[in-house]
């Protein structure tokens, strides 16, 4: 803990994060209008006293709907993230331990999803699924698990050989027995610090998403659509475009920081 | 479904020519017509957001290669500034008294851009390419209503008909006619032609680069004489914001804008008001909710009403239109005669929406929601990617919620828009647009026999009056009876419901004040009517240095 503190990029970005997730959970607290209420009365006003963000095209609050977005933002990246590192871990664990046939199946699986370009993956998948905020999570999940998948592998691969591995076989311990309890614990840092870093572009990815319409859909607020809306208004309503832009930054910011400062704190080798 | 007299309204189309036009534009211009002579030469450069695909206009059917095709080649007719029945290829044009025979009279002495003579020959040409089943068009219908066609000599074209057909001049102001001498023995859906057309238009092809333009320059042979300027490029530009920002920069003459563009950010920009005119007209399309009448619960006239009377279009208006557009009561333009005066938009009234929907049996639960037999009053509104639609639907949202109803909003790509839904008829409610053409028939949309996969009646509309109208209205060549016809039709179909008008946007327009002659006000056949009159004075031409 004391490392972590002393570690200012690290500490920065757990700040910037926790304050997300606060403006996320606390959102039906602290935002001051419906995210959802139109006021054709007042569209695009300026960022105001009563609208510290402005208002969008049809007259809601920026500010309550950033802080809905938040909770949009921050569950995709936990969810998608959640599964693809649970695949990952599944079938990095099985590569890594059986080796063999098995590993090189896993292995040429994984080579081929790296060949595609995620992203269109993702594109044409949605095309096809009705695009929602639940289809957006597990599609992400399901094209993202091949680093989780490698890194445990490697690990595995390298603990494989390790005196506390073979005493534990040659106790008897079962195979399941083995995975779970001496080689994923030895594992982990790698594993906390990929998965910190896919939040990050999960966010991006399902911002990307929403930007050309895919993602979440209207009325539902997510930084990538308040980001589309405000492309039409670029010219002069300046703040639906820089609110979510600037949260989008940050937010990938603060994970990308905290991750890196984990890896640095967890390493060993850098002690 | 790219019908060329109805067209599902995709987007607004870049130059249309068919744009109305009657509202005057008061605001941030001074009328600097006047000052310069006209002058011959120049080069004017607009900007469509897609491709052309064909320049055969018969067989693309998307407003980019109209637009671009409506420069090169003629039709028999045309319309006029003040929208009534003019020569073009035909000098005159004669009705039988039985109502079922048209004598064209063609031009002598007419050209092909490559010096060819244009006889009556190629018209027949034209006509039999149409209706040929091997000539992959949606435009074939209304030609294949013609039983007989002859040609006696070179400059005479006889049509006749089964039956007297009240659109049947409209019909020959769209039929581009095309050279018999290039294309009788090519196949019409492939040739080589469609990206080299020979026209006898003011212009024709120069260039095109493929993604990037296309280029039009002065055809020598015009039938219509010489047009002012002397190039036409058309740049393609494929989002409006870059558009904008090329228009902003004096990279492009003229282009349609947004309310936004026209409401805001025009007003606050000095610079832009000196350089660039604003145009304003009424559009010729509108903008509706339409319900999956064979559908519960929308085939309750009841129901349909309650929801009409449940969304405030004034309020859509005001919110995705910035107040430039007029709520409908009937789907012909505010302001032509087929549109019925007396009839009046369903006002905003969520007390006697609510009073429909009891009657028709929906009571409220303890959710708040409208329910009916355990069944919840529950629907999604499917549109497709247009920005403004989708604003109008989370209004349509907002306002349905409040009485109780669950409205979830849908937004699909145009093309399986069309594909899974529109064609299959899996949706519950959609918001869309329908642009129309001159002639008052709407055959195609309402009559009960056009509901087959791929038509226009996709809602299931039925009615039997309305059947009798429609049909009665093809027949009938006098006017003020047809005016009859087709005002009981808008009243039948206000009252049954089969979908709600939301509104008719205007058509914005912003040309570089580079471009002189622009008629204002606007007359009845919009502001581009005379675009071969608009000259650009040498004083004020871009340096023309570069093969942009």
């Amino acid at each position: 803990m004391k490392k972590f503190i002393s570690n200012s990029l690290a500490l920065a970005g757990l700040i910037i994060i926790t304050t997300v997730l606060l403006a996320a959970v606390l959102a039906p607290i602290i935002s001051p209008y419906d995210p959802n209420f139109i006021d054709i009365e007042s569209i695009l006003i300026a960022p105001s006293y009563n609208h510290i963000m402005g208002t969008d095209g049809l007259g809601r609050d920026v500010f309550s709907r950033m802080l809905y977005g938040a909770q949009i933002s921050l569950l995709v990246g936990f969810v998608a993230v959640g599964i693809s590192t649970g695949i990952g871990i599944m079938l990095g664990s099985i590569a890594g331990f059986y080796r063999g046939w098995v590993d090189s199946l896993i292995m040429r699986a994984v080579d081929v999803m790296l060949s595609i370009p995620s992203f269109f993956l993702i594109l044409a998948v949605i095309a096809f699924l009705t695009p929602s905020i639940w289809n957006i999570m597990i599609v992400i999940g399901l094209t993202s698990w091949m680093g989780v998948t490698r890194l445990v592998r490697a690990e595995f691969l390298s603990l494989r050989g390790r005196e506390f591995v073979m005493a534990s076989e040659a106790m008897g311990s079962s195979d399941i027995k083995i995975i779970l309890l001496h080689l994923l614990p030895n594992s982990m840092t790698p594993i906390i610090v990929s998965s910190v870093l896919g939040i990050a572009s999960a966010v991006l990815v399902e911002s990307g998403l929403s930007f050309l319409g895919l993602g979440v859909q209207a009325p539902t607020a997510s930084w990538g659509n308040i980001l589309t809306d405000g492309k039409e208004y670029i010219q002069f309503a300046w703040w639906l475009s820089l609110f979510p832009g600037l949260a989008i930054l940050l937010t990938v910011l603060g994970y990308n920081l905290l991750g890196e400062g984990l890896r640095d704190i967890l390493d060993p080798k850098n002690k | 479904m790219y019908y060329k007299n109805i067209k599902l309204n995709l987007f607004i189309l870049p130059l249309c020519l068919l744009l109305i036009g009657c509202g005057q534009d008061k605001s941030f211009e001074s009328n600097h017509q006047n000052n310069y002579e006209k002058e011959d030469g120049g080069r004017l450069i607009n900007a469509m957001t897609g491709e052309p695909s064909n320049l055969i206009a018969m067989i693309a059917g998307d407003s980019a290669s109209s637009a671009i095709a409506n420069n090169i080649f003629n039709s028999l007719l045309k319309y006029d500034e003040s929208l009534n029945y003019a020569p073009e290829i035909a000098e005159s044009w004669d009705i039988s008294n039985n109502q079922k025979t048209i004598t064209f009279k063609i031009r002598e002495g007419l050209y092909w851009a490559d010096g060819e003579k244009l006889t009556s020959k190629d018209v027949m040409f034209s006509w039999k390419l149409v209706t040929d089943p091997n000539t992959r068009t949606p435009y074939a219908s209304d030609y294949q209503l013609v039983k007989k066609a002859s040609t006696p000599d070179l400059y005479t074209f006889i049509v006749t008909y089964e039956e007297s057909y009240a659109p049947a001049l409209d019909t020959w102001t769209s039929l581009h006619i095309l050279p018999e001498h290039l294309l009788k023995n090519e196949d019409v859906n492939s040739t080589y032609f469609s990206r080299k057309p020979v026209g006898s238009n003011y212009y024709k092809l120069d260039n095109w680069k493929s993604g990037q333009q296309v280029s039009l320059t002065r055809n020598s042979f015009s039938i219509n004489g010489k047009a002012n300027i002397n190039n036409l490029v058309s740049r393609i530009i494929p989002d409006t914001s870059s558009q904008f920002l090329e228009l902003t920069a004096d990279n492009i003459d003229l282009m349609n804008i947004n309310p936004i563009q026209y409401q805001r950010v025009f007003p606050s920009r000095k610079d832009l008001q000196d350089k660039i005119g604003l145009y304003k007209e009424l559009g010729n399309g509108y903008t509706y909710l339409g319900f999956n009448l064979k559908k519960e619960p929308f085939n309750d006239k009841r129901v349909r009403k309650a929801l009409n009377f449940a969304i405030d279009k004034n309020e859509i208006i005001k919110g995705v239109l910035l107040g430039l557009g007029e709520p409908l009561s009937s789907p012909y333009k505010p302001g032509t005669r087929w549109n019925n005066t007396k009839l009046k938009p369903y006002p905003y009234d969520s007390n006697r929406a609510l009073a429909l929907l009891n009657e028709a049996g929906y009571k409220k639960n303890n959710n708040g929601l409208l329910e009916k037999d355990g069944k919840v009053l529950r629907f999604e509104i499917l549109t497709n990617q247009n920005k403004q639609r989708e604003m109008t639907a989370v209004i349509v949202q907002r306002r349905l919620k409040e009485i109780g109803v669950d409205v979830s909003i849908r937004v699909i790509e145009w093309a399986s828009f069309i594909n899974q839904f529109i064609k299959t008829g899996d949706f519950d409610v959609v918001v869309l647009g329908w642009s129309l053409s001159l002639d008052p028939d709407q055959f195609n949309i309402w009559h009960s026999t056009q509901q087959g996969p791929g038509q226009f009646n996709f809602l299931g509309y039925e009615n039997k009056r309305v059947d009798t109208l429609l049909e009665k209205g093809r027949l009938e060549l006098d006017i003020s009876k047809r005016e009859k016809i087709y005002h009981e039709f808008s009243d039948i179909l206000l009252d049954d419901s089969p979908i709600v008008y939301l509104y008719a946007g205007y058509g914005l327009s912003a040309i570089n004040k580079r471009v002189r002659g622009i008629k204002r006000p606007s007359p009845p056949a919009g502001i581009y009517h005379n675009s071969y009159d608009w000259f650009i004075p040498k004083t004020l031409r871009r340096n023309e240095i570069s093969d942009i």
